[in-house]
């Protein structure tokens, strides 16, 4: 299979982001998914299977809604790759709960390469081309080299080639159980060479908010990063559940990094669509980038929500090449804010996170799902 | 917590306390332990014909059976079958040398499943016929249940609906309240729980009086089976259909909806000739009026799973989430998805479905051409643990016996007199 790359995706990436108004974005996007999805099928026979047992033909495609979107657990029990094993360049694995699967997400040269390129053109138009301190709220081995590569270690990778220097705010607890512990040494060194700089902090949502601001600020501590912009993403039901709300953290990293909360920029993306972020605007409202979008589908119908509606929603990317990842049903809820009228200006779908999709309280006295998981 | 609620005929109360109800329900279940129980016989009979006369209940899901069932002759049947002679319930009737009588438990607390809109009233009428006390909670649609709250309190008779109304509680409060939850199950001389395996556990483990019995209809799974003659057999039309309602019912969120039926291979049908007999039976139901996201997840994984995989195939609903027939040979029962989502299975011989059978099996629709082979399956099937073996069409007729068991049995006390 030829990894070429369509000069229409080239085109997306390279172009402005946020310009296009959504009806045309859409016309664009497919007339590079059709050629693409075509290509993918011929490489990956369960994909193939897939869309033929869907009904879908793909030439005919006239909307994003047309694509048969692949469900994300399916990367975690199927092998779906859409070029020869020898091609792959780097597998990224999703973070698995306990007795579940990871995800396994088959990366070849030309999709690693728009996905660096789509996620350095995304960071740029929100902050600036210029390349930055960068201070990973983690440890180092989260990041480390290798053909096997974690979501959490791609997402730092990923950030790494807008960074001008890389400094580790997290490192393994000496007691030797996994746990992560503040650097003090390593903040202390960053900070007294970038304090007041335009550096970048970036962590997953939870350990930014467990490992680094409450440990900040239980110990008094406070940091001047100014004039830098801290980027999270994921893991807001675990806050939710402590009862800390966008606000609660905004004020944290206000307190211990003196950072405004329009600097505290949320970003929603998943391992299986590496590079794809949709970022936060100025007002809080996550956009799709051109090469990508974002569609909510009410449960049931799986019909496109109006605005302000609440629904499952679909990741639609052209990055993937070496995997069906082009269109993504995920487990997550969100709120259609709008479509080509966001506060902020940029054009497109506008939307926010709501929610992971969670098992319904009842299911009622024919509902065996414990029963059958217990028995295997 | 907030939003509790006592839901009556007249309309809902707040709920603050259930301790303060009980010495009324207990007072109120003894005057009604003075009427003959074919007075309560009639005044059910009458309910049962005004549920699908009534505009407030008639639409709601399964009422038309349920109006079937609270017929006189049928209850009086499955009480006769649990009791025995109806009069014991009225008094000691002699018994070889002695006497019996068949007395109230006394206040039955049942926590209902909310997956099934008529159910509450399936548990309560075998408790107001052994003239039992009730403090229900219910879990689902109060709307539909103070309708047919309203729809009993409005019968004539002797005793009245209002009086059977007055010797129940029914409340809706969240299942966290653990003072009202305490209140409950410490207050019952009988607790009868409906649900999911961990609602079951967690009820059994309430605080309770020493001689307080626990009656559990937890989580069953259903199937079907259809042998080679039946498929060659000129109604498959007729079986598929008859399934396919038996799928519909309460969104196939009952312990007796089916989820996969097991086909028996033949030269004539094949597998797929069936599954577009289901698909196309399927798509003439009502599309779905609202599903929520974790079924919709469920349905959408399943569809996938089965394109994916090169061994499997389906039919499904275009563009939604509606309907889904999955094909397959693997012998193994699938995991219940609902919502009109139905595993056929291919294989040899219905008999290698036996070993799959187990006690939380509960009905197993049988569509047998040869009723000799039907009769041979069933009791096989139902040593290995199922406790139903019914005509496709009939799977979630509610009877008695229920779960292997006959709930108004389990709600009184025998005492004998030996004068």
């Amino acid at each position: 299979m030829s990894s070429a790359v369509d000069p229409g995706i080239d085109a997306l990436i390279a172009g402005e982001l946020y310009a296009r108004p959504q009806a045309d974005k859409e016309r664009e996007l497919l007339a590079v998914l059709r050629p693409l999805c075509l290509r993918v099928a011929q490489g990956c026979p369960e994909w193939a299977r897939f869309l033929e047992r869907a009904g879908s033909d793909v030439a005919g495609w006239t909307r994003l809604d047309d694509i048969p979107a692949l469900p994300v657990s399916m990367f975690k029990e199927f092998e779906l790759r859409a070029v020869p094993r020898e091609e792959i360049q780097r597998e990224l694995n999703s973070s698995a709960t306990t007795g579940d699967r990871p995800s396994r997400i088959f990366v070849d040269r030309t999709t690693a390469n728009l996905q660096t390129r789509a996620l350095a053109a995304v960071l740029k138009e929100r902050l600036g081309a210029r390349r930055r301190p960068y201070l990973v709220l983690d440890c180092a081995e989260s990041a480390a080299a290798g053909d096997v590569l974690s979501a959490r270690g791609a997402a730092i990778r990923g950030l790494a080639s807008f960074a001008r220097e890389t400094s580790y705010a997290l490192k393994r607890s000496p007691a030797g159980d996994g746990d992560l512990e503040l650097d003090h040494a390593a903040l202390e060194s960053f900070f007294a060479e970038h304090a007041g700089a335009p550096v970048l902090l970036f962590g997953f949502t939870f350990m930014v908010w467990t490992r680094v601001l409450l440990k900040l600020r239980g110990a008094g501590l406070r940091f001047d990063a100014s004039q830098g912009v801290l980027l999270h993403s994921g893991g807001w039901k675990k806050l939710q559940e402590q009862a800390v709300d966008r606000a609660t953290f905004a004020r944290a990293a206000h307190e211990t990094l003196a950072l405004l909360p329009a600097q505290v920029v949320d970003f929603y993306g998943m391992v299986e669509q590496v590079g794809t972020v949709f970022l936060d605007c100025e007002v809080g409202h996550k956009h799709a980038p051109a090469f990508a979008d974002v569609l909510i589908r009410r449960p049931g119908t799986l019909a496109r929500c109006d605005a302000g509606e609440v629904g499952l929603i679909e990741v639609i990317s052209v990055l993937p090449h070496s995997y069906p990842g082009q269109a993504i049903m995920t487990e997550d809820q969100g709120e259609l804010l709008g479509v080509d009228d966001c506060p902020c200006g940029r054009r497109g779908t506008h939307f926010r996170f709501t929610k992971r999709v969670e098992r319904v309280a009842v299911r009622g006295c024919g509902d065996t799902f414990a029963q059958m998981r217990g028995a295997r | 917590m907030s939003d509790a609620v006592i839901i009556r005929a007249e309309g809902r109360v707040p709920l603050t306390s259930l301790a303060e109800h009980i010495g009324a329900l207990r007072a109120n279940a003894r005057a009604l332990a003075q009427r003959p129980v074919a007075g309560i016989l009639d005044t059910l009979d009458a309910y049962g014909k005004a549920l699908v006369e009534s505009p407030e209940t008639q639409r709601l899901d399964g009422v038309a059976f349920l109006s079937a069932w609270l017929r006189r002759g049928n209850l009086e049947k499955a009480l006769a079958l649990a009791i025995g002679e109806l009069a014991r319930l009225d008094g000691f009737t002699p018994s070889g040398q002695a006497f019996l009588a068949a007395k109230p438990r006394g206040l039955v607390a049942m926590w209902m499943a909310a997956n099934v809109a008529t159910l509450p009233v399936f548990s309560l009428v075998p408790a107001l016929l052994t003239k039992n006390a009730v403090l229900m909670k219910v879990g689902g649609d109060s709307d539909g249940m103070q309708a047919l709250l309203r729809v009993l309190a409005q019968q004539p008779g002797t005793p009245s609906g209002a009086e059977l109304c007055a010797c129940m509680l029914v409340a809706a409060f969240d299942h966290r309240d653990r003072e009202l939850t305490r209140q409950m199950s410490s207050a019952a001389d009988a607790k009868v729980a409906w649900g999911g395996a961990e609602a079951v556990a967690e009820i059994r483990a309430l605080p309770q009086a020493p001689h307080c019995v626990n009656i559990a209809f937890g989580p069953k799974y259903s199937l079907g089976v259809i042998s080679r003659d039946r498929l060659a057999a000129a109604d498959l039309g007729g079986t598929v259909r008859a399934f396919v309602r038996d799928i519909a019912a309460f969104d196939q969120r009952a312990c007796s909806a089916p989820h996969t039926i097991f086909v028996e291979r033949s030269s004539e049908v094949s597998l797929q000739d069936v599954g577009k007999a289901f698909a196309a039976e399927l798509a003439t139901l009502p599309a779905k009026t609202a599903l929520d996201a974790y079924t919709t997840v469920q349905i959408l994984n399943t569809r996938a799973r089965w394109s994916l995989d090169p061994r499997r195939d389906l039919f499904a609903s275009t563009g939604s989430a509606d309907w889904t027939v999955c094909l397959d040979e693997e012998l193994a029962l699938k995991e219940a998805v609902q919502s009109r989502t139905i595993f056929l299975t291919a294989v040899d011989s219905l008999e290698q479905v036996v070993p799959l059978i187990h006690p939380s099996i509960q009905t197993i629709g049988i569509a047998f051409a040869d009723v000799e082979r039907a009769r041979r399956f069933a009791d096989l099937a139902c040593a290995a643990g199922a406790v139903r073996c019914v005509r496709p069409g009939l799977m979630n007729a509610h009877e008695s016996p229920w779960d292997g068991r006959m709930l108004a049995a389990d709600l009184v006390r025998w005492v004998t007199l030996k004068p």
